[in-house]
């Protein structure tokens, strides 16, 4: 019976049944379709019938034996939890639950988990936890493949012929270092000073700290490998400061060697102040040319809850010019703030310093946070942007209409 | 993945699994969609066996997946199986676990038990709101009412906020019950609608209403109404408690205001102190003023027109009724140009007072400042809703005053959104102790937070 079931039910599902009735088989294959019917009720209420051997409760008892086996090994494990190991299991269970938990974690990064205000704030942390994990598991993975077929391709250059031979000794990174530290020595006496503003760690998150002294890290990175460096100078540093940690974590030995000037002097006391121009995107002023004779301060934070008007309110205090780049003029701003990171700053003050160019200087902005660069006057560029973007949202007829009227007045 | 009808044996999973595009997560996969479908809860038991049977073992997420389609289904002794496999398989379970063992013990005969879970869940953190609400909904179902409102405290102590529907549960389950102490407790729901600037929904109110006219010789009556513009209740004749905020709240909110707002945590930001200081002297020489005009919101009313002219009107028609006026403005409006007209500018000089702050300097402060510095009878004139400078206040009392001044101040030039006149009364929960005004939102959902409702409930003691 079981078998002509299976087989019915196939027919029935393979839609050979308005075939087949046409071919005046009708009657007979309806008579068996009720009876499949009749028969797939059955099985609903007595839950399985046709399926005898299926019990459906025997995952509890799997289950359960298998419980007994552990209880019996882990009869005497001591019931208090410290405060740490609870979390520990805590976050274990939704890892099991499969929420986004990192496998592994480090006493100290649990006790941060703890310290975190709320529930969502341990989540937040948790995921970035998580993904940060993911990250590193996968450059392992990529590092190993690389690895393996560096030693496969080894192997068979190693079988085919001997090493090429070349006039250089193969030492051009070391070779690249000593020039660049050469210009960047250079600098340091004759070169433009560029000051980073090391003020604001009160205003950040442990996490912007980092964030921020990564961006500083990327910044130095470039001046060293450009053409004419500008002579950092990183002003209002304080020893053992956040910051300070934060760089010696990332530099280790060779932040004692690095050929910038660190001072807890403000730039104030260094530089006159006529010379100052402080860069922020949120000054009335906009920038129009590199001028190589000033100093530009950059503030060194990182505001992931944009904090408005904090540098303009130092510069203010101080009572210095301040300046931001003029991303309107020359860019049809789509998303994002206008605070750029600092070493795309860095990047687009050293484009401009070399070629005075801001076209070149402004393709340092990411591209996702504009459509492209302008060759009409803005303003107009703007009202037709604008109105193509209410036509297309399908805003009322009316608004369109207004937009219009105001784009171009009638005269 | 369309989830089968019936129980399959080991093998048909087996081939659905191979068939499956991505085999490692194909019991996730089909967990989901069962639990999305309803499926019958054999069929699930009938994966569980074959994976049980498989690895000897069941993941604890797909035991957790397997207790939510039980909870959907209401299977109580198999909720009750899955907590016992599970106690003792691991050593803790994690909130969504207990979530959803709660509420599926608190809807059946056996709620105690969730209480017991609740008992358990407290240990180790914070109870969701879920929890506690699945909780007092059962207690209050089973007419324990004692113990639903000791959980709803101990919820509130914890700073687990309540949803609109908990508290609604609970003015339903109390009907028709004599007991002073109840009562006293739903009142205290009451208050604490008041003191939170709640408005309950259309059903919401509709159940207080019965509650009220259910209590047993408490002779209370309930009548729909609109409040007049007067402040006065149509239907018992009753005056609403005023809008303007009494002395000490006024002077909290004024140096909250200074402090929190215009400093902040740096002067710079918004103003600087020579400015701030400056504008300081200027407002107490000429104090008190009766209107305090932001300029330059005022300016874009009708973007047609000059912006001088927007400004023009609106002066003209305040200063008629002989009212002393400020115009906040920034230094740029004085520099003649095709929207600042020098002689309209000079003209509206002799009319009214006027303050040009810096063209970097945020204007609006100085116009909460001057509002009120100038007394309760100021009031203020801006379209802007002041949500930037509500944020800037660090606790949600401060807030709510701050919203109560400002529906009270606040007046908006009728444009293309408008929003409510100031209002003379003040809407909120109040009670005189025999009459209770409740205003109440007609759609489940309130659109926006600066709309208040205009319906009101009106309950009074014959």
């Amino acid at each position: 019976v079981q078998s002509a079931n299976m087989l019915l039910r196939k027919i029935v599902r393979s839609s050979a049944l308005p075939f087949a009735a046409q071919h005046g088989m009708k009657k007979d294959l309806f008579l068996l379709s009720r009876t499949l019917s009749l028969s797939l009720c059955l099985k609903q209420d007595k839950s399985c019938e046709p399926s005898e051997k299926l019990d459906l409760d025997e995952w509890k008892k799997v289950m359960k034996s298998r419980l007994q086996e552990e209880v019996s090994e882990t009869v005497s494990e001591p019931k208090e939890l410290s405060s740490l190991a609870a979390a520990h299991e805590t976050l274990e269970m939704w890892r099991l639950a499969g929420r986004a938990v990192p496998e592994n974690i480090s006493e100290e990064q649990l006790k941060t988990f703890m310290e975190c205000p709320s529930k969502s704030a341990k989540k937040k942390y948790l995921k970035y936890l998580h993904l940060k994990e993911l990250r590193k598991k996968n450059d392992k993975r990529k590092m190993d493949e690389k690895r393996e077929r560096k030693l496969e391709a080894q192997d068979q250059a190693s079988k085919t012929d001997e090493t090429k031979k070349s006039s250089f000794v193969c030492m051009w990174s070391s070779i690249m270092d000593k020039a660049y530290n050469w210009r960047a020595a250079q600098s340091m006496i004759f070169g433009q000073p560029l000051v980073f503003d090391m003020s604001y760690e009160k205003e950040m998150s442990v996490r912007e700290v980092t964030n921020t002294v990564r961006q500083i890290v990327l910044s130095e990175g470039c001046n060293r490998r450009s053409v004419d460096p500008f002579h950092i100078h990183f002003c209002n540093f304080k020893d053992d400061s956040l910051y300070h940690r934060e760089f010696i974590k990332q530099y280790r030995e060779a932040w004692g060697k690095l050929l910038v000037t660190v001072t807890d002097q403000c730039y104030t006391e260094i530089f006159p102040k006529d010379k100052l121009i402080y860069l922020t995107a949120d000054s009335p002023k906009v920038m129009k040319t590199f001028d190589h004779d000033k100093i530009y301060i950059v503030g060194s934070m990182v505001d992931k809850s944009i904090k408005t008007g904090v540098s303009l309110a130092r510069a203010k205090r101080l009572g210095l010019e301040t300046a931001a780049f003029p991303l309107e003029k020359y860019l049809l701003w789509s998303t994002g703030a206008k605070n750029l990171t600092l070493d795309q700053v860095m990047r687009i003050l050293l484009t401009l310093k070399d070629t005075a160019d801001w076209k070149k200087a402004l393709e340092f902005v990411p591209k996702r946070k504009y459509c492209g660069f302008v060759n009409k006057p803005v303003k107009e560029l703007k009202k037709t942007l604008d109105l193509i973007n209410t036509l297309k949202i399908g805003k009322g007829r009316e608004e369109v209409q207004k937009q219009f009227a105001k784009s171009y007045p009638k005269k | 993945v369309q989830p089968p009808e019936k129980p399959l044996q080991a093998e048909e999973w087996n081939k659905l699994r191979e068939d499956f595009q991505s085999p490692e997560i194909f019991e996730e996969v089909m967990l989901n969609s069962m639990i999305r479908c309803n499926s019958p809860i054999d069929v699930a038991k009938s994966l569980l066996t074959h994976l049980a049977k498989r690895n000897g073992d069941l993941a604890y997420n797909v035991l957790v997946k397997y207790l939510t389609l039980c909870v959907q289904q209401g299977q109580v002794s198999e909720i009750r199986d899955v907590y016992d496999i599970m106690k003792v398989r691991f050593k803790i379970l994690e909130s969504g676990a207990y979530n959803l063992l709660i509420r599926g013990l608190s809807n059946s005969d056996q709620w105690r038990m969730a209480l017991t879970l609740l008992e358990e869940v407290k240990k180790m953190m914070i109870p969701s709101r879920t929890c506690y609400e699945s909780c007092i909904k059962a207690a209050s179902r089973h007419q324990e009412m004692k113990l639903a409102f000791e959980l709803f405290d101990e919820m509130l102590a914890k700073d687990v906020v309540p949803t609109l529907d908990v508290l609604q549960s609970l003015f339903d389950f109390s009907r028709g019950m004599k007991d002073a102490e109840l009562q006293k407790e739903l009142f205290g729901i009451l208050l604490y609608l008041r003191e939170n600037q709640i408005y309950p929904h259309k059903t919401f109110m509709r159940s207080i209403k019965l509650w009220f006219e259910s209590i047993p010789g408490g002779k209370w009556r309930g009548h729909l109404t609109n409040i007049k513009d007067s402040g006065q209740c149509p239907v018992c004749n009753h005056q609403l408690e005023d809008s303007n905020l009494t002395e000490e709240e006024y002077s909290n909110l004024s140096e909250r205001i200074i402090r929190d707002v215009i400093h902040g945590t740096d002067t710079f930001r918004k103003t600087s102190p020579q400015e701030f200081e400056a504008f300081q002297t200027f407002v107490e020489n000429r104090l008190p003023f009766d209107i305090v005009i932001d300029g330059l919101n005022v300016s874009h009313i009708k973007p047609r027109k000059m912006q001088c002219e927007n400004l023009f009107d609106a002066v003209n028609c305040l200063a008629k009724e002989n009212a002393r006026l400020l115009v906040l403005g920034r230094k740029h409006m004085l520099i003649n140009s095709s929207n600042w007209k020098r002689e309209i500018m000079k003209e509206m000089q002799n009319k009214a007072d006027f303050f040009f702050a810096e063209n970097i300097s945020e204007d609006d402060a100085f116009l909460l400042y001057a509002t009120l510095r100038s007394g309760k009878h100021c009031k203020f004139v801006t379209r802007d809703f002041l949500r930037d400078h509500k944020a800037c206040l660090p606790d949600s009392l401060t807030r709510h005053l701050f919203r109560k001044w400002q529906r009270g101040h606040q007046i908006v030039f009728p444009s293309v959104f408008s929003q409510q006149p100031a209002f003379r009364y003040d809407c909120v929960v109040q009670t005189t102790g025999d009459t209770w005004h409740i205003p109440y939102k007609d759609v489940f959902e309130e659109k926006y937070s600066y709309q208040v409702p205009r319906k009101w409930l009106c309950i009074q003691q014959k």
